[in-house]
C-alpha cells in the first residue's frame, strides 16, 4: 500500500520478544476501549467519564478493589488450569466442572468434621483448611483425569469429554445442595450449608490467602515449562505428538498428567470462590454464574499464548473490567450488560491483534525519483 | 496484461527472460540478482541443491511470488505478474511436484477445470478430440475418461502437463519432473519432453539431484548455489562431475568405498517378525535376519512393501503381530520406545518433518529429543539446557547444520539441514543398532554424500545398521547384506559384494532367486 511518498509493507516476523508482545497487547487494549466508547456515545455518556468510573471502581475503590482481586484470583487459577493441557496441545474446556468438584471436595471435608450441623463449631483450622485445599484439588483432579485418561488411552476427543463432564458436575452439585441433598442448607434456600467461621480462609488486608496460591501456581508453571524435564515432554507433545512419541515420550501419560494437574488447579479455584471469598462462604444458589466465569480462563490463556506469567496481567484486567463494567451499568443506568459487552470487544480485539505477533508493518520512503529509472538510486 | 506476446515466436528466439531477480526472506537472500533466459524449442534445466533458491525462482517466474528487485520479460516485453493467472494468460505453464488435481474427477474434467473457454455448458466432446490429438503428438498414453485416483504418478504428471499445454503454455516449468517416477515412466516422460521441444516449446525442468537426467535431455543448464547463478553452460560441455562440483562448490565423490570392518557378534536377531500396516493388513510377513557389529544390512524395495513397518516395529513405534526381536540376546519385542533409546537403539525416521523433528522447537530443543532422558543432561527432574546447548553447538558444526543460531526454529531449516540435524542427534548417541529409514531421500548431492559417509563412520565404530532405501545403487554400494523385500517378505538375503543390480532388481519385483534363504 502507498501513502503519500511512503510504501507500507506487511512483513513476516521471524522472532517476537516479550516486550514487543506486551506493546502489541497494550495497543490492542487501547484500541478496544476506543472502539467500545462508541457504545457509550450512543448511550449519550461521555466515554472518558465512563472509563474513569470503571477503572477507578475496579482498581482504586475500597469496595471495588477487593472484588476485583477476588475475581482475579479465580480467573488466574482457571487460566492456569487451561494453560497446562494447552501446552500439551490439548484443550481443557472443563474448568467449570472441575471447580464444582473442587468446591464439593472442600465442603465434603467440612461435612466429615461435622461442620454442617453446628455452625459455631470451633474446628482446628490449621488442619481443616489444608485438608479442604487438598480435597478441592483432588476433586478437580479426578474429573480432569477422566478426560486425560480417555484421551491418552482411547484418543477420545478431550473437548467433548470435558464439556460433558461440566454438565455432570453441575447436576451433581445441584443434587448435593438442593432440597434433601447431604450438603443442603438447613434453611433450604437451594444452597449449601455455610462455612463455620472458624475455618474461614485467613485474610491478609482483606484479601484471601489464595492469592498466594494463584500466583505461586503461575510461577511454578513458568518454571515447569522453562526448566524441567516433564515440562519439556509436555511441550514436545504439544507441538508434535508423533515426534514426541518417536522420542520416547508416552502419549498416554502426558494427557493423563496435564488433565490431572489442570483439574487440580481448577479445583482450587472452586475452593477459592466458595470457601475463601469474604461474604460467600457457601456454595451459592447461583453457582452456575461462577461456572460460566471459568470460561474466561480459556480466553485469558489464549491471549497470553500459554505463557503463565503473561496470564497474570491479563487475568487482572479481565477481572477488573468485569467488576467495573457491572458497576457503571448500575451507576450510569445503562440498560445493557456493559461488563459482558466490554469483555467481548476486548477479547475480539486482543485475538485480532495477535496478527501482529506474526506480521509487522514496515514503511520505506519511496522518492518520486525512482521512477526516472536512474540506477544510482538503488542503495 | 497483453496477451499473445508469444504468438508466432520462432525457434531459438528468447521467450522469457529474467534480469536481476532478487528476493529476500527474513534472514536470507533466496534469489540474489539472478539472470535467466530461455529460448523457444530449448530444454533449459535449472540445477541446485536444496535451499539454493530454485523454488523461489520458479515461484517468481510463475507469479506466485513477486520479486523485490529485477524484471521479467516475455517475448521482449516487460511484464509484471500479480498472480499465476497473469503468468498463465501469457503462456507460462507449471507442473508442480505435488500434484494439484481433483482425484474424484476424470482426466478431461481436470484438464478443462478453470479453462477460460469453458462456459456454463461443458463441451467435453470437443475437448476430448483436441486432447487426443495432443496426446498422440507428444506420446502420452492416457485414458482421458479415467478418474484421476486410478492413475499412476507418471500418468498424473502427464495430466498436469496436458493441462498446461491445453491452456496454451509456451513455456513449461517442471518441478522435479522425475522424482516420483519409476524408470520406465521416466523414459516415457523424457521422450515426450523432447517431442514438445521440437514443437518450439520452451521447457524448464528444475532438478535437485538427478544429474544423469539433466545430461540426457537438456540443451543448457543454469546452476544455482546459495541464491546466485554460478554457472550457465551448454550441456554438451558438462559432465556429471563438473555439474556436481558447481552445485556443491567442491569435488564430490559419487561412489563410496565399502569399508571392511571386522565382523563382531550379532547385535540384532529378528525371528519370524510380522506386523500390520496402518490400514490393518499384514504388511510384514514373518521375516528373519540378524545383523552383526560393524555390518550394514540393506533392504532394497519399492516403498509400501513392508520396509517402513519393519523399521517402526524395530524402533518400538509399531506393535509386532508375531515373532521376536532380540537385542544383544535379550528379547525386546515388547520394550517401550524409551527403553530402546536407552539401551542403544537409534532410529532415523523417513518422515523428517512429521516425526523426526519438532518445527516450533529450537535446534537446542530438537537435540534434546534424544537426550532429555539422559542422566548426563538432567538432574532431579531439571533439564540442563546449558549443557544441551553446548552439545548442540558442537554437533551442529560437526554435522554441518547451517543455521543462524542454536535458537533458530527447526521449521526454518531446509530439508538437507533437517536431515543433518536428525543424523547429528541420533548418531551422537553412538547407537549399537541404527535403523536408517530412507536416509538420503530427497537430499541433494552434497548432503547425500555426507549422510553415506556418516553411516560408514558409524559402521566403523561397530554399529549394526539396518539401511532402508529406494535407491538400489545406494543399497548395493553400502550394504554387506542385501535383502530385497516384496509384499512383506524377503526375496532372499544375498551378500552385498558382487550382488548384481539386475538380479536384485528382479527380486524387488517379486522374483525369488534360487539358493536364497540365508
Amino acid at each position: 500500500m502507498r501513502i503519500g511518498s511512503y510504501q507500507l509493507k506487511l512483513e513476516k516476523r521471524v522472532t517476537l520478544s516479550g516486550g514487543e508482545a506486551a506493546i502489541i497487547s497494550v495497543l490492542a487494549i487501547i484500541f478496544a476501549l476506543a472502539l467500545f466508547s462508541s457504545i457509550f456515545i450512543l448511550a449519550e455518556i461521555n466515554p472518558l467519564f465512563a472509563y474513569r468510573e470503571i477503572f477507578s471502581y475496579a482498581f482504586a475503590n475500597p469496595y471495588g478493589l477487593p472484588l476485583t482481586i477476588n475475581r482475579f484470583i479465580f480467573l488466574l487459577l482457571c487460566t492456569s488450569a487451561f494453560i497446562i493441557p494447552f501446552r500439551a496441545g490439548l484443550w481443557n474446556i472443563g474448568m467449570t466442572g472441575q471447580l464444582y468438584m473442587g468446591a464439593l471436595g472442600a465442603f465434603a471435608v467440612l461435612f466429615a468434621f461435622g461442620g454442617k450441623e453446628f455452625r459455631a463449631l470451633d474446628l482446628p483450622h490449621g488442619i481443616v483448611i489444608p485438608l479442604m485445599l487438598i480435597a478441592a484439588a483432588l476433586g478437580g483432579a479426578v474429573l480432569g483425569a477422566i478426560a486425560g485418561f480417555l484421551k491418552g488411552k482411547l484418543d477420545v476427543n478431550e473437548i467433548v469429554v470435558t464439556m460433558m463432564l461440566n454438565f455432570i458436575a453441575f447436576w451433581l452439585v445441584a443434587h448435593m445442595i438442593k432440597e434433601g441433598g447431604p450438603f443442603m442448607n438447613p434453611g433450604g434456600r437451594g444452597e449449601s450449608f455455610e462455612l463455620p467461621p472458624s475455618v474461614y480462609a485467613p485474610l491478609i488486608r482483606g484479601i484471601p490467602f489464595t492469592i498466594f496460591i494463584a500466583l505461586g501456581v503461575t510461577v511454578l508453571l513458568y518454571f515447569l515449562f522453562a526448566k524441567t524435564r516433564i515440562g519439556y515432554q509436555i511441550k514436545a507433545h504439544g507441538h508434535n505428538p508423533a515426534a514426541a512419541r518417536y522420542a520416547g515420550i508416552s502419549t498416554f501419560k502426558i494427557p493423563l498428567l496435564v488433565f490431572t494437574l489442570g483439574g487440580a488447579v481448577a479445583g482450587l479455584a472452586g475452593y477459592h470462590y466458595f470457601a475463601a471469598v469474604p461474604g460467600v462462604y457457601k456454595i451459592a444458589r447461583n453457582y452456575g454464574y461462577f461456572g460460566d466465569l471459568a470460561f474466561y480462563g480459556i480466553i485469558c490463556g489464549l491471549i497470553s499464548l500459554g505463557n503463565p506469567l503473561a496470564a497474570i496481567p491479563v487475568a487482572l484486567l479481565f477481572g477488573g473490567l468485569s467488576i467495573g463494567g457491572r458497576f457503571v451499568q448500575g451507576k450510569l443506568h445503562v440498560g445493557f450488560g456493559v461488563d459482558y459487552a466490554l469483555l467481548g470487544v476486548l477479547m475480539i480485539t486482543l485475538v485480532a491483534f495477535q496478527f501482529f505477533y506474526r506480521y509487522k508493518i514496515t514503511w520505506a520512503k519511496t522518492g518520486g525519483k525512482v521512477r526516472c529509472g536512474s540506477s544510482s538510486l538503488e542503495v | 496484461m497483453q496477451k499473445g506476446l508469444l504468438e508466432g515466436i520462432k525457434r531459438g528466439e528468447t521467450v522469457l527472460e529474467a534480469r536481476g531477480i532478487t528476493k529476500r526472506f527474513p534472514g536470507v537472500v533466496a534469489n540474489d540478482h539472478i539472470d535467466f533466459e530461455i529460448r523457444a524449442g530449448e530444454i533449459h534445466a535449472v540445477l541446485g541443491e536444496n535451499g539454493a533458491g530454485k523454488t523461489t525462482l520458479m515461484n517468481i517466474l510463475f507469479g506466485l511470488l513477486q520479486p523485490d528487485e529485477g524484471e521479467i520479460y516475455i517475448g521482449g516485453k516487460r511484464v509484471r505478474f500479480r498472480s499465476p493467472l497473469d503468468a498463465i494468460a501469457l503462456g507460462i505453464g507449471m507442473v508442480h511436484q505435488h500434484r494439484k488435481l481433483v482425484s474424484a474427477h476424470t482426466v478431461i474434467e481436470n484438464i478443462i477445470l478453470g479453462h477460460p473457454r469453458v462456459g456454463r455448458i461443458l463441451n467435453l466432446k470437443r475437448a476430448e478430440e483436441e486432447l487426443k490429438e495432443l496426446c498422440e503428438r507428444y506420446g502420452f498414453k492416457i485414458d482421458l475418461r479415467a478418474k484421476v485416483w486410478q492413475l499412476s504418478e507418471g500418468e498424473k504428471q502427464a495430466v498436469e502437463i496436458l493441462k498446461a499445454l491445453y491452456r496454451g503454455a509456451k513455456v513449461l516449468i517442471l518441478d522435479e519432473p522425475t522424482s516420483a517416477l519409476t524408470p520406465p515412466e521416466t523414459k516415457k516422460l523424457l521422450a515426450s519432453i523432447e517431442a514438445m521441444a521440437r514443437d518450439e516449446l520452451a521447457i524448464v525442468p528444475f532438478i535437485t539431484h538427478k544429474l544423469p537426467i539433466v545430461l540426457a535431455i537438456s540443451d543448457r543448464v543454469t546452476v544455482l548455489r546459495r541464491g546466485k547463478v554460478v554457472a550457465c553452460l551448454e550441456t554438451r560441455q558438462a559432465t556429471e562431475k563438473s555439474l556436481a562440483k558447481e552445485m556443491v562448490g567442491r569435488e564430490v565423490i559419487f561412489r563410496i568405498e565399502r569399508t571392511r570392518v571386522e565382523k563382531g557378534k550379532p547385535v540384532l536377531q529378528v525371528e519370524n517378525l510380522s506386523a500390520l500396516s496402518d490400514k490393518g493388513f499384514l504388511a510384514l510377513n514373518r521375516v528373519s535376519f540378524s545383523i552383526r557389529e560393524g555390518e550394514i544390512f540393506g533392504i532394497a524395495g519399492i516403498s509400501g512393501n513392508g520396509q517402513h513397518e519393519l523399521a517402526e516395529v524395530l524402533a518400538g513405534l509399531r506393535k509386532a503381530e508375531g515373532g521376536r526381536v532380540l537385542f544383544d540376546g535379550k528379547d525386546i519385542t515388547h520394550s517401550s520406545i524409551l527403553e530402546r533409546w536407552q539401551m542403544g537403539i537409534g532410529y532415523i525416521p523417513s518422515e523428517r518433518i512429521e516425526v523426526g523433528t519438532i518445527g516450533d522447537f529450537s535446534l537446542v530443543e530438537n537435540i534434546a529429543m534424544n537426550f532429555y532422558f539422559d542422566a548426563k543432561f538432567s538432574r532431579r527432574g531439571l533439564l540442563d539446557y546449558g549443557k544441551i546447548r553446548k552439545l548442540t553447538k558442537e554437533i551442529a558444526s560437526e554435522y554441518g547444520v547451517v543455521a543462524p543460531s542454536p535458537d533458530t526454529k527447526a521449521k526454518n531449516l531446509s530439508g538437507g539441514n533437517l536431515q543433518r540435524l536428525i543424523l547429528a542427534r541420533v548418531l551422537s548417541r553412538k547407537p549399537r543398532f541404527l535403523i536408517a529409514n530412507l536416509p538420503t531421500r530427497g537430499l541433494d548431492v552434497g548432503a547425500t554424500e555426507f549422510v553415506r559417509n556418516k553411516l560408514m563412520e558409524a559402521k566403523k565404530e561397530k554399529a549394526a545398521i539396518l539401511l532402508i532405501s529406494e535407491d538400489l545403487d545406494e543399497v548395493l554400494s553400502l550394504s554387506d547384506w542385501v535383502a530385497p523385500i516384496y509384499e512383506g517378505r524377503f526375496m532372499g538375503i544375498i551378500p552385498g559384494e558382487g550382488a548384481r543390480r539386475e538380479e536384485v532388481g528382479a527380486m524387488m519385483a517379486g522374483l525369488r532367486v534360487k539358493g536364497e534363504e540365508a
